[in-house]
Protein backbone atom coordinates (compact mmCIF):
# COMPACT_ATOMS: atom_id res chain seq x y z
CA UNK A 1 0.00 0.00 0.00
CA UNK A 2 1.33 3.05 -1.37
CA UNK A 3 1.05 5.65 1.50
CA UNK A 4 -0.82 9.07 0.56
CA UNK A 5 2.38 11.54 0.52
CA UNK A 6 4.09 9.67 -1.37
CA UNK A 7 1.12 10.32 -4.48
CA UNK A 8 1.11 13.54 -3.50
CA UNK A 9 4.96 13.63 -3.80
CA UNK A 10 5.08 11.53 -7.26
CA UNK A 11 2.14 13.74 -8.85
CA UNK A 12 4.04 16.78 -8.22
CA UNK A 13 7.13 15.54 -9.32
CA UNK A 14 5.41 14.67 -12.71
CA UNK A 15 4.41 17.95 -12.95
CA UNK A 16 7.17 19.90 -12.83
CA UNK A 17 8.69 17.50 -15.31
CA UNK A 18 6.10 18.22 -17.55
CA UNK A 19 6.24 21.80 -16.76
CA UNK A 20 9.74 22.05 -17.19
CA UNK A 21 9.80 20.12 -20.89
CA UNK A 22 7.44 22.80 -22.32
CA UNK A 23 9.66 25.47 -21.08
CA UNK A 24 12.72 23.78 -22.62
CA UNK A 25 10.49 23.38 -25.88
CA UNK A 26 9.38 26.85 -26.31
CA UNK A 27 13.24 28.27 -25.02
CA UNK A 28 14.46 26.43 -28.06
CA UNK A 29 11.99 28.29 -30.31
CA UNK A 30 12.72 30.76 -29.17
CA UNK A 31 16.76 30.19 -29.92
CA UNK A 32 15.89 28.95 -33.64
CA UNK A 33 13.78 32.29 -34.43
CA UNK A 34 16.94 34.16 -33.18
CA UNK A 35 19.36 32.24 -35.16
CA UNK A 36 17.11 32.54 -38.60
CA UNK A 37 16.76 36.70 -37.56
CA UNK A 38 20.99 37.05 -37.62
CA UNK A 39 20.81 34.98 -41.01
CA UNK A 40 18.31 37.59 -42.45
CA UNK A 41 20.91 40.13 -41.40
CA UNK A 42 23.65 38.48 -42.57
CA UNK A 43 25.19 39.53 -46.53
CA UNK A 44 24.10 36.91 -48.87
CA UNK A 45 25.48 38.20 -52.20
CA UNK A 46 28.54 40.13 -52.70
CA UNK A 47 27.88 44.45 -52.85
CA UNK A 48 27.72 45.56 -56.34
CA UNK A 49 30.65 47.71 -57.05
CA UNK A 50 29.97 50.85 -59.34
CA UNK A 51 31.17 50.74 -62.83
CA UNK A 52 33.96 53.12 -63.59
CA UNK A 53 33.31 56.23 -65.46
CA UNK A 54 35.11 59.17 -67.35
CA UNK A 55 35.62 61.93 -65.22
CA UNK A 56 37.48 65.23 -65.52
CA UNK A 57 39.98 66.10 -62.87
CA UNK A 58 41.66 69.70 -63.25
CA UNK A 59 45.11 69.17 -61.86
CA UNK A 60 47.20 72.20 -60.62
CA UNK A 61 50.57 72.84 -61.61
CA UNK A 62 53.41 74.73 -59.91
CA UNK A 63 55.94 75.44 -62.35
CA UNK A 64 53.27 77.62 -64.78
CA UNK A 65 50.28 78.53 -62.13
CA UNK A 66 47.75 77.06 -64.56
CA UNK A 67 45.16 73.89 -64.49
CA UNK A 68 45.19 71.18 -66.74
CA UNK A 69 42.63 68.93 -67.79
CA UNK A 70 43.14 65.31 -66.77
CA UNK A 71 40.96 62.92 -68.34
CA UNK A 72 40.72 59.90 -66.06
CA UNK A 73 38.43 56.55 -65.35
CA UNK A 74 37.20 55.77 -62.00
CA UNK A 75 33.84 53.63 -60.17
CA UNK A 76 31.82 56.47 -58.99
CA UNK A 77 28.77 56.24 -57.01
CA UNK A 78 25.44 57.42 -57.79
CA UNK A 79 24.70 59.81 -54.45
CA UNK A 80 26.01 63.30 -56.32
CA UNK A 81 27.59 64.33 -52.65
CA UNK A 82 29.79 60.74 -52.41
CA UNK A 83 30.87 61.44 -56.01
CA UNK A 84 31.91 64.75 -55.58
CA UNK A 85 33.97 63.68 -52.48
CA UNK A 86 35.31 60.83 -54.61
CA UNK A 87 36.50 62.92 -57.32
CA UNK A 88 38.34 65.05 -55.16
CA UNK A 89 39.94 62.27 -52.96
CA UNK A 90 41.70 61.22 -56.88
CA UNK A 91 42.69 64.71 -57.33
CA UNK A 92 44.33 64.54 -54.02
CA UNK A 93 45.91 60.75 -54.53
CA UNK A 94 47.51 62.78 -57.69
CA UNK A 95 48.84 65.88 -55.98
CA UNK A 96 50.04 62.89 -53.32
CA UNK A 97 52.16 60.54 -55.28
CA UNK A 98 55.70 60.92 -56.36
CA UNK A 99 56.85 63.84 -58.94
CA UNK A 100 53.53 65.28 -58.44
CA UNK A 101 53.82 68.74 -59.97
CA UNK A 102 51.63 70.54 -57.44
CA UNK A 103 52.96 68.33 -54.60
CA UNK A 104 50.38 68.06 -51.36
CA UNK A 105 51.05 65.81 -48.60
CA UNK A 106 49.52 62.64 -48.79
CA UNK A 107 46.55 62.25 -45.59
CA UNK A 108 44.16 59.44 -44.85
CA UNK A 109 40.70 61.08 -45.75
CA UNK A 110 41.71 64.34 -46.98
CA UNK A 111 37.68 65.19 -47.87
CA UNK A 112 35.85 64.38 -44.81
CA UNK A 113 32.16 65.58 -46.64
CA UNK A 114 30.92 66.98 -49.36
CA UNK A 115 27.66 68.29 -48.78
CA UNK A 116 25.20 69.52 -52.23
CA UNK A 117 22.63 72.41 -51.22
CA UNK A 118 19.80 73.72 -53.72
CA UNK A 119 20.58 77.44 -53.65
CA UNK A 120 17.65 79.43 -55.59
CA UNK A 121 18.48 82.04 -58.00
CA UNK A 122 19.09 85.74 -56.22
CA UNK A 123 19.16 84.09 -53.21
CA UNK A 124 22.82 84.79 -52.22
CA UNK A 125 25.23 87.76 -53.60
CA UNK A 126 29.20 87.41 -54.49
CA UNK A 127 31.35 89.77 -53.45
CA UNK A 128 31.22 92.32 -56.10
CA UNK A 129 27.34 92.51 -55.06
CA UNK A 130 25.74 90.98 -57.64
CA UNK A 131 23.34 88.61 -57.62
CA UNK A 132 24.43 84.90 -58.01
CA UNK A 133 22.48 82.03 -60.64
CA UNK A 134 20.53 79.79 -59.68
CA UNK A 135 22.37 76.13 -58.62
CA UNK A 136 23.95 74.00 -56.17
CA UNK A 137 26.48 75.26 -53.30
CA UNK A 138 28.94 72.59 -53.07
CA UNK A 139 30.57 72.34 -48.98
CA UNK A 140 33.66 71.02 -49.19
CA UNK A 141 34.75 69.44 -45.27
CA UNK A 142 38.36 69.13 -45.58
CA UNK A 143 40.28 67.37 -42.80
CA UNK A 144 42.31 69.26 -40.39
CA UNK A 145 45.10 67.17 -41.22
CA UNK A 146 45.47 67.97 -44.95
CA UNK A 147 44.95 71.67 -44.10
CA UNK A 148 47.70 71.67 -41.83
CA UNK A 149 50.10 69.62 -44.05
CA UNK A 150 49.16 71.89 -47.54
CA UNK A 151 52.24 73.86 -48.26
CA UNK A 152 52.13 77.63 -47.54
CA UNK A 153 51.50 80.05 -49.95
CA UNK A 154 49.18 82.71 -52.53
CA UNK A 155 50.00 80.81 -55.54
CA UNK A 156 50.72 76.98 -54.06
CA UNK A 157 46.49 77.46 -51.91
CA UNK A 158 45.36 79.23 -54.87
CA UNK A 159 46.06 76.47 -56.94
CA UNK A 160 44.64 74.09 -54.53
CA UNK A 161 41.35 75.99 -54.42
CA UNK A 162 40.64 76.53 -57.99
CA UNK A 163 41.34 72.95 -58.54
CA UNK A 164 38.87 71.66 -56.31
CA UNK A 165 36.42 74.17 -57.58
CA UNK A 166 37.07 73.68 -61.27
CA UNK A 167 37.05 69.49 -60.98
CA UNK A 168 33.34 69.93 -59.23
CA UNK A 169 31.76 72.02 -61.96
CA UNK A 170 33.68 70.08 -64.25
CA UNK A 171 32.15 67.05 -63.11
CA UNK A 172 28.62 67.78 -61.80
CA UNK A 173 28.10 71.47 -63.81
CA UNK A 174 24.97 71.99 -61.43
CA UNK A 175 27.57 73.22 -58.88
CA UNK A 176 27.65 76.95 -58.94
CA UNK A 177 29.30 77.52 -55.82
CA UNK A 178 31.48 76.35 -53.09
CA UNK A 179 32.19 76.91 -49.87
CA UNK A 180 34.87 75.17 -47.55
CA UNK A 181 34.91 74.00 -44.01
CA UNK A 182 37.68 72.48 -42.07
CA UNK A 183 37.44 69.48 -39.51
CA UNK A 184 33.27 70.87 -39.74
CA UNK A 185 34.00 74.44 -39.10
CA UNK A 186 35.29 78.15 -40.69
CA UNK A 187 38.84 78.32 -40.81
CA UNK A 188 40.57 81.37 -42.19
CA UNK A 189 43.25 80.62 -44.49
CA UNK A 190 44.00 76.70 -45.96
CA UNK A 191 47.58 77.59 -44.67
CA UNK A 192 48.18 81.03 -44.05
CA UNK A 193 46.73 82.77 -47.37
CA UNK A 194 44.13 81.52 -49.41
CA UNK A 195 40.66 82.63 -48.11
CA UNK A 196 38.87 80.25 -47.25
CA UNK A 197 35.86 82.43 -45.24
CA UNK A 198 34.13 83.41 -49.17
CA UNK A 199 31.90 81.42 -51.57
CA UNK A 200 34.16 80.76 -54.41
CA UNK A 201 32.01 81.19 -57.62
CA UNK A 202 32.64 77.97 -59.99
CA UNK A 203 31.80 80.82 -62.73
CA UNK A 204 35.02 83.01 -61.75
CA UNK A 205 37.65 79.85 -61.56
CA UNK A 206 39.51 80.97 -64.55
CA UNK A 207 39.37 77.93 -67.27
CA UNK A 208 42.90 76.24 -68.71
CA UNK A 209 45.61 77.96 -69.09
CA UNK A 210 48.12 77.63 -71.79
CA UNK A 211 51.14 79.05 -71.18
CA UNK A 212 52.11 83.04 -72.04
CA UNK A 213 48.83 83.86 -73.67
CA UNK A 214 46.58 85.08 -71.48
CA UNK A 215 47.12 88.99 -70.65
CA UNK A 216 47.74 90.30 -67.24
CA UNK A 217 44.70 89.99 -64.79
CA UNK A 218 42.88 87.18 -66.93
CA UNK A 219 43.85 84.39 -66.02
CA UNK A 220 47.63 82.84 -64.31
CA UNK A 221 50.00 82.15 -66.84
CA UNK A 222 53.76 81.90 -66.84
CA UNK A 223 55.93 85.10 -68.13
CA UNK A 224 59.19 84.37 -69.25
CA UNK A 225 61.52 86.98 -70.47
CA UNK B 1 45.11 147.41 -31.44
CA UNK B 2 48.58 145.48 -32.47
CA UNK B 3 51.14 145.42 -29.53
CA UNK B 4 54.79 145.82 -30.84
CA UNK B 5 57.03 143.86 -28.49
CA UNK B 6 60.50 144.73 -28.90
CA UNK B 7 62.46 140.94 -28.58
CA UNK B 8 65.39 140.21 -27.63
CA UNK B 9 68.27 137.92 -29.59
CA UNK B 10 67.42 134.91 -28.01
CA UNK B 11 63.51 135.27 -28.83
CA UNK B 12 64.03 136.39 -32.29
CA UNK B 13 65.87 132.91 -32.93
CA UNK B 14 62.79 131.10 -31.31
CA UNK B 15 60.47 133.67 -33.86
CA UNK B 16 62.02 132.24 -36.59
CA UNK B 17 62.26 128.91 -35.94
CA UNK B 18 58.29 128.88 -35.02
CA UNK B 19 57.89 130.58 -38.19
CA UNK B 20 60.31 128.48 -40.05
CA UNK B 21 58.37 124.90 -38.58
CA UNK B 22 54.77 125.32 -40.51
CA UNK B 23 56.58 126.50 -43.26
CA UNK B 24 58.92 122.75 -43.50
CA UNK B 25 55.20 121.14 -42.54
CA UNK B 26 53.94 122.80 -45.67
CA UNK B 27 56.75 122.10 -47.78
CA UNK B 28 56.53 118.43 -47.17
CA UNK B 29 53.03 117.54 -46.90
CA UNK B 30 52.53 116.75 -50.42
CA UNK B 31 55.51 114.17 -49.88
CA UNK B 32 53.96 112.26 -47.50
CA UNK B 33 49.79 112.77 -48.41
CA UNK B 34 50.11 114.16 -52.03
CA UNK B 35 49.73 110.62 -52.94
CA UNK B 36 52.39 110.81 -55.68
CA UNK B 37 55.92 109.57 -53.55
CA UNK B 38 54.45 107.47 -50.98
CA UNK B 39 55.15 103.51 -51.10
CA UNK B 40 53.18 101.33 -48.52
CA UNK B 41 55.12 97.76 -48.04
CA UNK B 42 53.81 95.33 -46.00
CA UNK B 43 55.97 92.28 -45.02
CA UNK B 44 53.21 89.66 -44.76
CA UNK B 45 52.97 87.19 -41.41
CA UNK B 46 55.00 88.40 -38.10
CA UNK B 47 55.05 87.95 -34.58
CA UNK B 48 52.79 84.43 -33.96
CA UNK B 49 52.04 84.07 -37.09
CA UNK B 50 55.66 82.73 -38.78
CA UNK B 51 53.79 81.77 -42.48
CA UNK B 52 55.52 78.85 -44.32
CA UNK B 53 58.97 77.53 -43.40
CA UNK B 54 60.99 77.81 -46.11
CA UNK B 55 63.93 75.64 -47.13
CA UNK B 56 62.62 72.40 -46.38
CA UNK B 57 61.80 70.92 -49.45
CA UNK B 58 58.19 69.78 -50.27
CA UNK B 59 56.99 66.26 -50.67
CA UNK B 60 57.21 64.75 -53.49
CA UNK B 61 60.59 66.23 -54.28
CA UNK B 62 63.39 64.08 -55.04
CA UNK B 63 64.37 62.00 -51.88
CA UNK B 64 68.46 62.59 -52.24
CA UNK B 65 68.03 66.36 -51.55
CA UNK B 66 69.78 67.09 -48.43
CA UNK B 67 67.85 68.79 -45.83
CA UNK B 68 68.10 72.43 -45.59
CA UNK B 69 67.71 74.41 -42.29
CA UNK B 70 64.41 76.05 -42.59
CA UNK B 71 63.42 80.03 -42.04
CA UNK B 72 59.99 81.26 -41.95
CA UNK B 73 58.24 83.28 -44.03
CA UNK B 74 57.53 86.12 -41.60
CA UNK B 75 61.76 86.72 -41.38
CA UNK B 76 62.05 86.73 -45.56
CA UNK B 77 59.32 89.08 -45.81
CA UNK B 78 60.68 91.41 -43.32
CA UNK B 79 63.90 91.30 -44.95
CA UNK B 80 62.49 92.11 -48.90
CA UNK B 81 60.91 94.59 -46.95
CA UNK B 82 63.41 96.36 -45.08
CA UNK B 83 65.44 95.92 -48.05
CA UNK B 84 63.34 97.64 -50.52
CA UNK B 85 62.30 100.34 -48.38
CA UNK B 86 65.81 101.85 -48.30
CA UNK B 87 66.45 101.28 -51.82
CA UNK B 88 63.02 103.48 -52.56
CA UNK B 89 64.09 105.70 -49.88
CA UNK B 90 67.06 106.66 -51.84
CA UNK B 91 65.52 106.89 -54.62
CA UNK B 92 63.16 109.97 -53.31
CA UNK B 93 59.94 107.84 -52.35
CA UNK B 94 58.49 108.43 -48.84
CA UNK B 95 58.14 104.84 -47.38
CA UNK B 96 55.60 103.75 -45.48
CA UNK B 97 56.16 99.94 -43.56
CA UNK B 98 53.39 97.83 -41.71
CA UNK B 99 56.13 96.31 -39.75
CA UNK B 100 59.89 96.95 -38.81
CA UNK B 101 59.63 94.16 -36.57
CA UNK B 102 57.99 90.55 -35.24
CA UNK B 103 54.73 91.59 -34.81
CA UNK B 104 51.17 90.56 -34.61
CA UNK B 105 49.41 92.21 -37.33
CA UNK B 106 46.15 91.50 -38.67
CA UNK B 107 44.91 92.01 -42.15
CA UNK B 108 42.62 95.12 -41.22
CA UNK B 109 45.56 96.47 -39.62
CA UNK B 110 47.74 96.74 -41.80
CA UNK B 111 44.33 98.09 -44.55
CA UNK B 112 44.17 100.47 -41.97
CA UNK B 113 48.03 101.95 -42.21
CA UNK B 114 48.02 101.47 -46.49
CA UNK B 115 44.57 103.40 -46.51
CA UNK B 116 46.03 106.29 -44.22
CA UNK B 117 48.78 106.82 -46.18
CA UNK B 118 46.92 107.55 -49.77
CA UNK B 119 49.52 106.17 -51.33
CA UNK B 120 50.54 105.22 -55.28
CA UNK B 121 51.49 101.97 -54.76
CA UNK B 122 50.83 99.05 -51.98
CA UNK B 123 52.99 96.21 -52.00
CA UNK B 124 52.11 92.86 -49.71
CA UNK B 125 55.14 91.19 -49.69
CA UNK B 126 55.41 87.38 -49.57
CA UNK B 127 57.32 83.89 -49.54
CA UNK B 128 56.57 80.55 -50.42
CA UNK B 129 58.74 77.31 -50.97
CA UNK B 130 56.34 76.31 -54.26
CA UNK B 131 56.15 77.08 -57.81
CA UNK B 132 58.97 78.81 -59.32
CA UNK B 133 60.03 82.92 -59.79
CA UNK B 134 58.81 85.67 -58.81
CA UNK B 135 54.29 85.33 -58.74
CA UNK B 136 52.53 88.81 -58.68
CA UNK B 137 48.71 88.82 -57.35
CA UNK B 138 45.99 91.32 -58.14
CA UNK B 139 43.13 91.40 -56.17
CA UNK B 140 40.48 88.93 -57.68
CA UNK B 141 37.19 91.72 -57.19
CA UNK B 142 35.53 92.79 -60.30
CA UNK B 143 36.55 96.81 -61.26
CA UNK B 144 34.62 98.94 -59.64
CA UNK B 145 34.17 102.56 -60.84
CA UNK B 146 34.10 104.59 -57.53
CA UNK B 147 33.39 107.96 -59.09
CA UNK B 148 29.64 106.94 -59.63
CA UNK B 149 29.93 104.50 -55.84
CA UNK B 150 29.66 107.79 -54.05
CA UNK B 151 32.57 109.00 -51.12
CA UNK B 152 32.28 105.72 -49.29
CA UNK B 153 33.78 102.32 -49.97
CA UNK B 154 32.82 99.21 -48.85
CA UNK B 155 35.86 98.04 -46.30
CA UNK B 156 35.97 94.17 -47.44
CA UNK B 157 35.90 95.56 -51.35
CA UNK B 158 37.43 98.93 -50.92
CA UNK B 159 39.92 97.41 -53.42
CA UNK B 160 37.53 96.70 -56.40
CA UNK B 161 37.73 100.76 -57.08
CA UNK B 162 41.40 99.86 -57.65
CA UNK B 163 41.36 97.12 -59.52
CA UNK B 164 42.10 98.48 -62.82
CA UNK B 165 45.25 100.52 -62.16
CA UNK B 166 46.35 97.12 -59.88
CA UNK B 167 46.75 95.31 -63.08
CA UNK B 168 48.49 98.26 -64.68
CA UNK B 169 50.71 97.91 -61.52
CA UNK B 170 51.33 94.28 -62.12
CA UNK B 171 51.99 94.43 -65.69
CA UNK B 172 54.98 97.20 -64.96
CA UNK B 173 56.64 94.99 -62.88
CA UNK B 174 56.05 92.23 -65.10
CA UNK B 175 58.54 94.54 -67.99
CA UNK B 176 60.70 95.14 -65.02
CA UNK B 177 61.21 91.47 -64.05
CA UNK B 178 62.22 91.00 -67.83
CA UNK B 179 64.20 94.71 -68.37
CA UNK B 180 66.01 93.37 -65.30
CA UNK B 181 67.17 90.20 -66.66
CA UNK B 182 67.97 91.58 -70.22
CA UNK B 183 69.43 94.70 -68.59
CA UNK B 184 72.08 92.37 -66.70
CA UNK B 185 71.29 92.73 -63.48
CA UNK B 186 73.40 89.44 -62.60
CA UNK B 187 74.91 88.63 -59.72
CA UNK B 188 78.73 87.89 -58.91
CA UNK B 189 80.41 84.86 -57.91
CA UNK B 190 79.96 81.18 -57.99
CA UNK B 191 76.59 81.29 -59.35
CA UNK B 192 76.74 83.97 -61.58
CA UNK B 193 76.01 82.63 -64.73
CA UNK B 194 72.44 81.29 -62.62
CA UNK B 195 71.79 84.10 -61.47
CA UNK B 196 72.09 86.15 -65.01
CA UNK B 197 68.85 83.74 -66.16
CA UNK B 198 65.96 84.82 -66.00
CA UNK B 199 63.31 85.27 -63.52
CA UNK B 200 59.82 83.81 -64.15
CA UNK B 201 57.36 86.01 -63.22
CA UNK B 202 53.86 84.90 -62.95
CA UNK B 203 50.14 87.00 -62.73
CA UNK B 204 47.53 86.01 -61.32
CA UNK B 205 44.15 86.91 -59.44
CA UNK B 206 43.42 85.71 -56.45
CA UNK B 207 41.24 87.16 -53.02
CA UNK B 208 43.54 88.01 -50.27
CA UNK B 209 41.73 89.57 -47.35
CA UNK B 210 44.20 92.10 -46.09
CA UNK B 211 44.30 93.61 -50.27
CA UNK B 212 41.12 93.31 -50.85
CA UNK B 213 40.48 96.40 -47.88
CA UNK B 214 43.38 98.71 -49.57
CA UNK B 215 42.13 101.43 -51.19
CA UNK B 216 45.55 102.27 -53.58
CA UNK B 217 46.88 100.43 -56.50
CA UNK B 218 47.95 96.58 -54.61
CA UNK B 219 49.75 93.38 -55.59
CA UNK B 220 51.21 90.77 -53.13
CA UNK B 221 54.18 89.85 -54.72
CA UNK B 222 55.52 86.47 -53.80
CA UNK B 223 58.94 85.24 -53.74
CA UNK B 224 59.61 81.84 -55.03
CA UNK B 225 62.87 79.57 -55.57
CA UNK B 226 63.99 79.72 -59.33
CA UNK B 227 63.73 75.92 -60.06
CA UNK B 228 65.43 74.25 -63.11
CA UNK B 229 63.51 71.99 -65.83
CA UNK B 230 63.89 69.28 -63.50
CA UNK B 231 62.07 71.21 -60.43
CA UNK B 232 65.08 71.22 -58.32
CA UNK B 233 65.75 74.41 -56.60
CA UNK B 234 68.52 76.31 -58.11
CA UNK B 235 68.23 79.81 -56.07
CA UNK B 236 66.93 79.90 -52.84
CA UNK B 237 64.31 82.61 -51.53
CA UNK B 238 66.75 83.09 -48.82
CA UNK B 239 69.73 83.79 -51.80
CA UNK B 240 70.78 87.22 -50.76
CA UNK B 241 71.65 88.02 -54.59
CA UNK B 242 68.36 86.73 -55.58
CA UNK B 243 66.75 88.62 -53.19
CA UNK B 244 68.81 91.97 -54.27
CA UNK B 245 67.62 91.18 -57.85
CA UNK B 246 64.10 91.25 -56.90
CA UNK B 247 63.77 94.40 -54.64
CA UNK B 248 66.08 96.09 -57.37
CA UNK B 249 63.48 95.20 -59.92
CA UNK B 250 60.51 96.28 -57.76
CA UNK B 251 62.50 99.78 -57.43
CA UNK B 252 62.77 100.19 -60.72
CA UNK B 253 58.91 99.17 -61.55
CA UNK B 254 57.82 101.87 -58.80
CA UNK B 255 59.71 104.33 -60.74
CA UNK B 256 58.41 103.60 -63.49
CA UNK B 257 55.47 103.74 -61.95
CA UNK B 258 55.35 107.32 -60.38
CA UNK B 259 56.71 108.48 -64.10
CA UNK B 260 53.27 107.05 -65.55
CA UNK B 261 51.63 108.93 -62.03
CA UNK B 262 53.36 112.15 -62.93
CA UNK B 263 52.65 111.65 -66.41
CA UNK B 264 49.25 111.39 -66.10
CA UNK B 265 48.85 114.05 -63.71
CA UNK B 266 49.91 116.77 -65.62
CA UNK B 267 48.05 115.75 -68.61
CA UNK B 268 44.77 115.28 -65.86
CA UNK B 269 45.60 117.68 -63.60
CA UNK B 270 42.68 116.83 -61.35
CA UNK B 271 43.04 113.39 -61.44
CA UNK B 272 44.22 111.39 -58.60
CA UNK B 273 45.93 108.33 -57.64
CA UNK B 274 48.19 106.18 -60.29
CA UNK B 275 47.80 106.06 -63.72
CA UNK B 276 44.27 105.85 -65.03
CA UNK B 277 43.51 102.56 -67.27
Amino acid sequence: MIPRYQKIVFIGLLVVSIVMAVVLVRLRERAHDQLLKGEDLAPTSAPAVAPAEAATLLVANDMDGTLVEVKTSLPLPKDAGARARALLEKLFEIYAAAGAMHPVAGVARPVQQVFLLTVPEGAATNKNGSSTAAGMLAVVNLSGEFADGHPAGIAAESLTVESICATLHANLPQIAQVRFLVNGEVRKTLAGHADLTRTYLTSEIPSTAVTGTQPAGEARGVVQP
Amino acid sequence: MAVIVKPRTGSWRLLVALLLVPASIWAQAPLAHGTRSVVVLDAAHGGDDSGGQLGRGLPGSSAGESPVATVAEKSVTLTLSVRLRSLLAARGFAVVTTRESNVNLDADARAQVANHALALACLSLHATESGTGVHVFVSSLAPKDTRSGGRFLAWKTAQAGYVTQSLKLASVLNSAFEQSVAGGSAGSGSNAGVEAAAIPVSLGRTSLPGVDSMACPAVSVEVAPVRGADRQVVTDVTDTQYQTRIVEALAAALMEWRTEADTEAASHPKSSGGPQP
